[in-house]
């Protein structure tokens, strides 16, 4: 579904830091993906390339053997930035009309997903919530129903679960699952461990923009008793050393 | 180009559009523009009987000025503050092309000029009207052409936004409407020149938008209505600038990383 091959991303500064480094990774059709990293390990600029915000300097992104670029591959992507934002003077309803219709989507069809999509994230009735009247967790929960708004296969998330409160967090993982159970596919970044162990299929430990282990979370424990969080810290100490 | 090519454009125009107009700097500014084109009618009155005359010339000016006020402070600020507000997000992850999104942008904000002029318009020949009894249709006229101005210094204000600050792009904009509007002097200065600044100043003149083309400011009084000729090569000249600038600035705006 998703394939990154060989990406490599360096940000021209003072000094020149390769953030994205020799990336590459494939994510199979209705699978949930974790890309698991610590803050500055590239998985946001990562992500920022497969949805076309960056660059790479090398490598290519396919979604279902199109470029990431194009606009069949665009199509069947959903999108959720992290820390989302809207335009202020839009309503709730007015921003997810506004993306529906940049997929194509015919007003009318918009109009009658919307009050579901609002249901399944958790914002039913906000209909008419200006963005701007918004708090941080309820622009996460429209950024959800934004991504959902085309009927995705990818969903692409980034640090989705940050800045929900533990109830909204909830809403959310299940969300998800029963998205995988739809047989989407769900690629997100987070650096949140337990989050990773409860519904990812697969994870992948980025550190200094390179993989450095990846498996289905039971292999990545391993067969000792340590959580999650335990071998990511070792993991990402002995790259350190 | 697909009917949807066209429909994606226009939903980004018609969102630019609808966020603009809920800007209350926008009103402030065209409420502003009211109080001085009515001021007009006050100025006219203590001219000893060329009335009409300081109404047009301080009417039309006023227009002018604060279309490009409104085209400095919005149109130059607009990218910027999508990209710093991340609200750009948004629409390029969806399918729509950069190009799209560019067009989109500028075409909302020509909307919003447009709304913005006839809005000021209305009100400066209902003075006009309120003095004559009669609607001077070489105002309407020289309105036009102001509009189709504030347009194309909206493309050369979108373009200096495409890579530089929001003041920066404002400064650059207003420079290039005062170079565009002394075009005239400048080709005259540049034929009595040495030969060096000669080449500068033709360069300047051929490079910089003739904005003068676009004034019909002084004709009014005269009850001067352009020909046919005239409007084909203005719009021609309009068509031709905005186009390479609009090409520019998309060109800048494919690369941009966000």
């Amino acid at each position: 579904m998703l394939e990154l091959k060989n990406l490599t991303k360096t940000f021209y500064q003072k000094v020149d830091k390769v953030v994205v480094n020799n990336l590459s990774l494939k994510v199979k059709k209705g699978e949930v993906f974790g890309f698991l990293g610590l803050n500055g390990a590239g998985k946001t600029t990562t992500v920022k390339m497969i949805v076309g915000l960056l660059f790479p300097d090398k490598g290519s992104i396919t979604i279902s053997k199109d470029d990431h670029l194009s606009l069949a591959a665009k199509q069947r992507i959903g999108y959720m930035p992290e820390s989302p934002q809207f335009y202020q003077h839009l309503t709730v309803a007015e921003v997810l009309r506004f993306a529906g219709q940049l997929y194509d989507l015919e007003l009318a069809q918009i109009d009658a997903k919307i009050p579901l999509l609002l249901q399944q994230v958790g914002l039913a009735g906000q209909e008419n919530l200006l963005a701007r009247q918004m708090s941080k967790g309820m622009h996460q929960r429209l950024a959800f129903a934004v991504a959902l708004i085309n009927d995705p296969e990818l969903l692409i998330l980034d640090e989705p679960l940050d800045g929900l409160d533990p109830l909204g967090r909830l809403d959310f993982k299940k969300l998800i699952n029963s998205l995988k159970k739809q047989g989407k596919t769900v690629f997100f970044s987070t650096h949140i461990l337990s989050d990773v162990e409860e519904i990812c299929d697969q994870v992948a430990i980025l550190d200094q923009g390179k993989i450095i282990r990846q498996g289905t979370p039971k292999e990545l424990i391993g067969r000792g008793k340590k959580s999650l969080e335990e071998v990511f810290v070792e993991m990402v100490s002995e790259v350190k050393k | 180009m697909t009917p949807s090519y066209w429909q994606k454009i226009g939903v980004i125009a018609l969102n630019t559009f609808r966020e603009t107009v809920r800007d209350k700097l926008l009103y402030s500014l065209i409420a502003f523009a009211g109080l001085v084109i009515a001021a007009s009618l006050l100025a006219g009155s203590v001219s000893l009987g060329q009335d009409v005359r300081v109404i047009n010339d301080f009417g039309l000016t006023a227009m002018l000025v604060f279309l490009l006020i409104i085209t400095l402070f919005v149109g130059t600020q607009l990218v910027f503050r999508e990209i710093e507000r991340k609200t750009i997000y948004l629409a390029l992850t969806k399918p729509i092309s950069r190009d799209q999104f560019y067009l989109g942008k500028y075409l909302g904000l020509c909307l919003t000029i447009l709304v913005a002029a006839v809005m000021m318009a209305v009100l400066f020949l209902g003075v006009l009207y309120f003095k004559t009894k009669g609607v001077s249709v070489s105002a309407v006229w020289a309105i036009g052409f102001l509009v189709l101005e504030a347009w194309l210094l909206t493309a050369v204000g979108l373009l200096f936004s495409s890579f530089a600050s929001p003041i920066s792009s404002a400064v650059y904009t207003f420079c290039l409407a005062l170079i565009g509007h002394s075009s005239t002097s400048i080709w005259t200065i540049a034929q009595k020149s040495p030969v060096a600044l000669k080449g500068i100043l033709e360069f300047v003149y051929y490079v910089f938008p003739n904005l003068e083309k676009f004034n019909l400011r002084n004709e009014v009084v005269f009850n001067f209505r352009p020909d046919a000729v005239q409007v084909i090569a203005v719009l021609g000249y309009f068509l031709g600038y905005t186009l390479v600038v609009l090409f520019l600035g998309g060109l800048i705006f494919r690369r941009d990383e966000f």
